[in-house]
């Protein structure tokens, strides 16, 4: 019988060595090729290929196929792309842009005027995930076959920022009378073609330099997205050199990413951990409705302990929504609600609730890890408010969180944007995701109205004044701002967006 | 033989379209908000209530099952609600991945747990206990943490394998090796550990059988009748178990396919189902249950083709 | 030896029925065993090391890691046991109805069970999931649904076999209602196997759930479970490994204690010894040397002091049969008789060297056409095998090999000797003729399933003759034939021995045989010949009062066979 034996063990071994064979094979790909190559792994994937779906952390698979009207550069300044110029007019509510000349997509068909109307009108019909970038907007007119004129409703400061987002980009109007048109097959101007055998949505994505570019020339020649379902899949092609570029949000990971590798890191401080309190008037549970009580939710959190242990102190508690690159961020805000159960406790007997009363969450163990919804409920308890989480999947918890309004409110990751119109217009005005019932008071009401409307240096003090009144009156409860690691391998550069977690997909370069 | 294909045939299409309408019907219990999750939080009202008209799930649940089994029944699964795709382009793009994974594990665990099986039926004794605390061992280690295990010392340490990633074998016959054999070992500890234990106890049966000995008696060397009537007689049973290794391996596929980011099945599964979208699910169902009616009728002809008495049957 | 005491002999069986019994012990004692709640969280705490009062330290949330470790193992073997509890509530009941019952019951649930096994698990539990949402407790009653057609297929194989036995139709024509009979007569043989299969089924329940909940599939928030503590050590594997390894250890020793459970218990309950497990080890033991008075010994086969020893479990050896002396001339038939036990196949089988596993000649001399077989070696015995000494078996069906046909069965050993393909099925056909069967060609290419034992047995005794023996070893060849049929097969052995001058060795219990067809007789005896000479001299006047039993039985067995 050892002749089995004998062949069981030579065919294990032979199996080894073709293994082996291949190995060196893959690692025998000239150095060049590889330094053209920008293998990104990311958490999120793109809904599909049409522009209407791009929105938060899919921008950069757009980026790669189509061109925004107006380009983000890493700190937030804005500079041409498909508009060659843009201007306001005195009020505020009508933008003229210029659009390129000369660029034209693959089929032939020109960017101009008409074109960028159909793109903006399309995405307002039948926009999607970003939708409420082009809520300002009232019409949109072609005066000339380069000049597209953006009405709005009311001054809108965030336009500009959206025009190099989602509702900035342009697909070929040939193709809009089909039924999906771009639901896997892109059609844009921008400066990759879609490589369809070598993707599979959901997972994978490769895009190709296209010869001809109206601008410069991209510096890679090839682009490849990873999608994965947790990062430590991420971290370990980061380590054998297969993922060339990610962010990472989990500390564990960013751990080890950083421990005994030669990755390349810089860190951002981007997204915020809240608990965003819906139930501002009460209806559900009464007690959220005094002001007094939601201020002692605040002071019943150690925001420190929070910091220290699950973010391992990579990150910075608030009290502030506002994000540390807005112009209307204020440090001292950060520590404005410092741990303090006996005030909190004594702030619950003023508003008549000393026996404390019940709080249910609907908790999604992505976003709420069993440290964080342990360490509140206890935190909370301490001062005689009992929280119960609600454990849901993805789906419920949206539906149940964010239609149905179920809950009082919810914790959740907030953007920290790097402008302060942002900031008000996605936390503060009225039916928008963080204020669904329309809460607001006429200081808010005031100090939103003078801000649409003033120039950058007096707009800086009026959201100073509005972040402080929304933090006194205690709209929400933020926890912490999280820490961002931004992860590539020697030889590629990225410089993080300013008040977004994703980088754009220029902001990518061979290192020097 | 080909009376009994095509009952099994006709059975194995009555019991596809069963499992599709019950697990439609419960897919479409839950009163989600398809639109909602996936426009997100931010999509104005009326805007969901038009996507939901627009993917057809403010129908009533018989009216969907109908349009969906009739496009089924011509081949197409429909369109994924969260990405686009078509599904069965989708499932097609996948399918590759996953079956790599399964018909090499498959034969990695045919031929090491006969090789182990047979060792240890025959030799018995030190053998026998080497091979049976194997096995306990093998079925004992939870297989994700082996899977890590293995991940951190070959590819992450080592570096002999990528650490995540699948290449098509139309593309490298070599790279595809590379990102499969990992995912295939880590499969494979759990499947030997099992099967050889099947392989052993078949083995050991047969050699118990009278005509065993009487093939002695004729002469006949222990090798040859080793080869020849032990692992013929002891290879029904064993390929039973190989077809529900097999059609366990789908289990195994899903942690599989997460710890190393192949876009296969495994993970489709993951992300689909939490996403509740349900005509990728209903495709995904539809495919395995099909694969799993094929690997069985499969087993059922190997075994009538190495046993003619299970043919009368 | 009752099962009870064999599973006590397995010491692997023994010690892991402990860790399982400490495993449920802790579950059950949980709150005694420690003051900590499992979800009292001090973020403080937070992967802090072991101190007093918390043996294992804090995990992630800064919860006590011991004691959710032992709540833990509430809710996973909770969770394992609901599974097992629905498989078995519906499997069992189901299969013994099916199985017991059967027409359309057994044909409609039967169905219901393919269709479940064609559900892949882990789809499927990932799919309801999405419709039940993540409690593990309705993901264990699916999984419970999911393998129940494993106890359902059991129960319902082992009832289809015992339903036709003597005993329950005893039973059923003794009036007792159905229900009845199932649970005296039936349980008790689905008995065993169930418990088994539980095993087995609770340790694929906790790799599954473990599974499920490591991808954030099956959690139930802080609901303290195993795989839950996995998922959470995976999310720190870098900071804190440890914390994978106390919920990791659980698990894996809580499966591995399952399986081997299960393997201890199938031995101790189907008393299947495992085999001597010291088989290679030992030295090749020594063999008496037989004691030779200087009679002359015959010349085709002569056997002298023989001992036969089997191995016991525990290494030591049990002599089966003992100093035996045979002779068999060429030419002459001797019957070999004794009751079942005797020791007779024993003998026999140490002349062909096919003693079965475990056993071995442990003394005296058998030469074979003057070669001493005693410690042969096996090229030689093949040799011997395949031209001087052939074997008729008992049990015509079971000693063909159910997979290839009569025709390869016969012609294998024929080539083996080196003999073309066409020759040698030329020389096989002849074979079958030479055994009186008409039509060789349809018999060669028959499968052994679709012959008559009549025709089986003139196959094994043609496969016998292919080599041209002198020397034939028949064990009872007639005993599992019909009547008419032992006849026809005792003339064809007579004829075949008398065309070819073979010398028989004829084992039997049936002393009208021996009557018939033998010239001397040997009686055997709780592993002793006690009585030996021709048969007209033992069987007309026996000398041994056993002999002399053996032949007043058959003398009254005579009327009865005539009245028949």
């Amino acid at each position: 019988m050892n002749r089995t034996l004998r062949t069981a063990t030579g065919v294990l071994a032979l199996g080894a060595l073709l293994a082996l064979g291949a190995c060196t094979a893959d690692a025998g790909t000239p150095a060049g090729e590889k330094l053209k190559t920008l293998t990104i792994g990311t958490m999120t994937p793109a809904r599909s290929m049409d522009p209407v779906d791009a929105g938060g952390g899919s921008i950069p698979f757009y980026q790669a196929v189509y061109d925004t009207l107006i380009k983000r550069e890493p700190d937030g300044k804005l500079s041409p792309m498909l508009a060659s110029d843009w201007k306001y007019d005195a009020t505020n509510t009508a933008l003229t842009l210029t659009v390129r000349d000369g660029v034209t997509f693959d089929d032939g068909t020109p960017v101009d005027a008409k074109a960028v109307k159909a793109n903006l009108d399309r995405f307002r019909a039948g926009g999607a995930a970003e939708n409420a970038q082009a809520l300002s907007t009232k019409s949109v007119e072609v005066t000339d076959p380069k000049t597209v004129v953006i009405k709005l409703t009311g001054p809108d400061p965030a336009l500009l920022d959206s025009l190099s987002d989602a509702y900035g980009l342009v697909a070929n109007p040939a193709k809009f009378s089909q039924d999906k048109p771009f639901a896997t097959v892109p059609d844009g101007t921008g400066p990759y073609r879609l490589v369809a055998d070598a993707t599979m949505a959901g997972t994978q994505w490769t895009f190709a330099r296209k010869e001809k570019y109206w601008g410069p020339a991209p510096a890679f020649a090839t682009v490849t997205m990873y999608v994965f379902d947790n990062e430590n899949a991420i971290v370990n092609g980061l380590k054998t050199g297969q993922i060339r570029a990610a962010v990472l949000q989990s500390v564990d990971q960013q751990i080890a990413a950083t421990t005994g590798t030669q990755l390349k890191t810089t860190t951002q401080e981007i997204d915020l951990k809240l608990l965003n309190i819906f139930d501002r008037k009460g209806a559900k549970v009464p007690a959220l409705g005094d002001p007094r009580v939601r201020q002692a939710i605040n002071y019943a959190i150690d925001r420190d302990v929070l910091v220290e242990q699950i973010q391992q102190g990579r990150g910075t508690a608030t009290s502030q929504i506002w994000g540390s690159q807005a112009p209307g961020y204020t440090k001292e805000l950060d520590s404005f609600y410092r741990h303090d159960p006996a005030k909190a406790k004594s702030l619950l007997a003023e508003a008549g609730h000393a026996a404390g009363f019940t709080l249910t969450l609907p908790r999604l163990t992505a976003l709420v890890p069993d440290s964080l919804a342990e360490a509140m409920k206890a935190d909370l308890a301490a001062v005689g408010i009992t929280l119960k989480w609600d454990d849901l999947d993805r789906v419920s918890f949206l539906t149940k969180t964010f239609r149905e309004f179920q809950y009082p409110g919810v914790v959740m990751n907030g953007g920290q944007p790097a402008k302060d119109w942002a900031t008000v217009s996605g936390s503060i005005l009225p039916k928008t995701i963080a204020n669904p019932f329309g809460d607001t008071d006429a200081t808010i009401q005031d100090l939103t109205a003078k801000i649409r409307a003033a120039d950058p240096a007096q707009a800086a003090t009026l959201a100073q004044q509005l972040n402080r009144h929304i933090v006194e009156q205690a709209w929400y409860v933020p926890l912490y701002r999280m820490q961002y690691l931004h992860v590539t391998v020697p030889t590629i550069s990225v410089v993080p967006q300013a008040g977004l977690a994703v980088p754009a997909l220029y902001n990518y370069q061979p290192a020097a | 033989m080909l009376g009994f294909v095509l009952r099994r045939t006709g059975a194995g299409v009555l019991l596809v379209l069963v499992i599709s309408f019950v697990t439609y019907l419960l897919l479409s219990l839950p009163d989600n908000d398809v639109a909602r999750s996936l426009l997100g939080p931010d999509a104005p009202a009326e805007l969901v209530a038009a996507t939901n008209a627009e993917l057809g799930v403010d129908r009533p649940v018989l009216v969907q099952y109908a349009d969906w089994l009739a496009h089924a029944a011509r081949g197409d699964l429909g369109t994924s609600w969260f990405t686009s795709e078509n599904v069965g382009t989708a499932i097609a793009g996948r399918l590759p991945v996953t079956l790599s994974l399964m018909l090499g594990v498959t034969l990695v665990t045919a031929v090491v747990s006969f090789a182990l099986g047979i060792w240890a039926g025959v030799r018995r004794g030190a053998a026998d206990r080497l091979v049976q605390i194997l096995g306990v061992l093998g079925y004992a280690l939870p297989g994700f943490l082996v899977t890590l295990v293995i991940v951190l010392v070959f590819a992450v340490r080592l570096g002999w394998f990528p650490a995540i990633g699948y290449i098509p074998l139309t593309e490298s016959a070599g790279g595809w090796l590379s990102t499969v054999t990992l995912p295939i070992v880590s499969l494979s500890i759990g499947a030997v550990a099992g099967t050889s234990q099947q392989v052993r106890s078949a083995v050991i049966e047969v050699l118990r059988q009278d005509y065993v000995r009487t093939l002695r008696s004729r002469g006949l060397s222990r090798r040859s009748i080793l080869v020849k009537h032990v692992l013929r007689n002891a290879s029904a049973p064993a390929l039973t178990v190989l077809g529900m290794q097999f059609v366990g391996l789908l289990g195994g596929a899903v942690l599989v396919e997460q710890i190393f980011g192949l876009p296969g099945l495994g993970s489709m599964a993951v992300t689909y189902t939490t996403r509740g979208d349900i005509p990728v699910i209903m495709g995904m169902l539809m495919v395995t249950v099909v694969g799993v009616v094929l690997v069985n009728l499969a087993v059922d002809v190997a075994i009538g083709v190495l046993n003619p008495k299970a043919r009368r049957a | 030896m009752n099962a009870w005491h064999r599973f006590l002999r397995n010491p692997l069986g023994v010690l892991s029925a402990l860790v399982l019994l400490v495993v449920i012990g802790a579950a059950l004692a949980a709150p005694l065993l420690t003051d900590a709640r499992p979800d009292a969280a001090v973020l403080r705490d937070a992967f802090g090391a072991a101190r007093d009062g918390h043996p294992l330290g804090f995990d992630s949330a800064g919860r006590d890691i011991f004691s959710r470790l032992v709540h833990g193992a509430r809710n996973t073997l909770g969770g394992a046991v609901l599974a097992l509890a629905v498989a078995v509530a519906l499997g069992i009941p189901a299969g013994l109805l099916a199985g017991y019952a059967g027409r359309w019951f057994d044909a409609v649930s039967s169905w219901l069970v393919n269709l479940v096994m064609a559900l892949p698990a882990m789809i499927v539990l990932l799919a309801s999931r999405a419709v039940l949402g993540p409690t593990v407790w309705a993901l264990m009653i699916i999984l419970g649904v999911l393998a129940a057609p494993s106890f359902f297929r059991l129960v319902r194989g082992i009832v289809v076999n015992v339903r036709g036995e003597l005993y329950l139709d005893a039973a059923r024509v003794a009036g007792l209602p159905a229900w009845r009979i199932i649970t005296r007569h039936v349980l008790v043989v689905v008995r065993a196997p169930i418990i088994i299969q539980l095993a087995l089924v609770a340790g694929v329940a906790l790799g599954l759930q473990a599974g499920l909940e490591f991808i954030g599939v099956g959690s139930s928030g802080s609901l303290p479970t195993w795989g839950a503590m996995l998922n959470e050590g995976f999310q720190y594997v870098q900071r804190a490994p440890r914390l994978m390894l106390w919920p990791g250890l659980a698990l894996g020793l809580t499966s591995a204690a399952l399986v081997l459970l299960a393997s201890a218990l199938r031995d101790a309950l189907e008393d299947r010894a495992t085999g001597p497990r010291q088989a290679r080890r030992r030295l090749p033991a020594d063999v008496r040397p037989a004691r030779l008075d200087g009679e002359p010994r015959a010349a085709l086969l002569s056997v002298r002091s023989l001992a036969v020893s089997y191995r016991l479990p525990d290494g030591s050896e049990r002599e089966v049969v003992h100093d035996v002396d045979l002779d068999v001339e060429p030419g002459r038939i001797v019957g070999l008789v004794g009751e079942s036990g005797s020791g007779k196949t024993q003998t026999a089988f140490s002349i062909l060297g096919i003693l079965p596993e475990g056993g071995r000649v442990s003394g005296g001399s058998i030469t074979v056409d003057g070669t001493e077989v005693v410690g042969l070696g096996a090229r030689d015995w093949r040799r011997l095998r395949t031209s001087v000494v052939a074997y008729v078996p008992q049990e015509p069906m079971s000693n063909l090999d159910p997979s290839f046909t009569i025709g390869s069965q016969l012609i294998e050993p024929i080539r083996a000797a080196g003999v073309s393909r066409a020759a040698a099925r030329q020389r096989a056909a002849d074979l079958l003729r030479a055994v009186e069967i008409r039509d060789p060609d349809r018999v060669l290419r028959s499968y052994p399933h679709q012959i008559s034992g009549g025709m089986a047995q003139r196959v094994l005794i043609a496969a016998a003759m292919a080599g041209d023996p002198r020397l034939l070893i028949a064990d009872e060849p007639t005993t599992a034939l019909d009547v008419t049929v032992q006849a026809e097969i005792l003339a064809l052995l007579r004829r075949l021995q008398r065309e070819r001058g073979l010398g028989v060795l004829l084992v039997t219990h049936n002393l009208g045989v021996v009557a018939d067809l033998c010239d001397t007789v040997a009686v055997m005896r709780q592993g002793r010949i006690v009585e030996t000479g021709p048969v007209a001299e033992v069987l007309g006047a026996p000398r041994h009062d056993y002999t002399r039993s053996l032949v007043d039985a058959v003398l009254d067995e005579l009327p009865l066979t005539e009245s028949r």
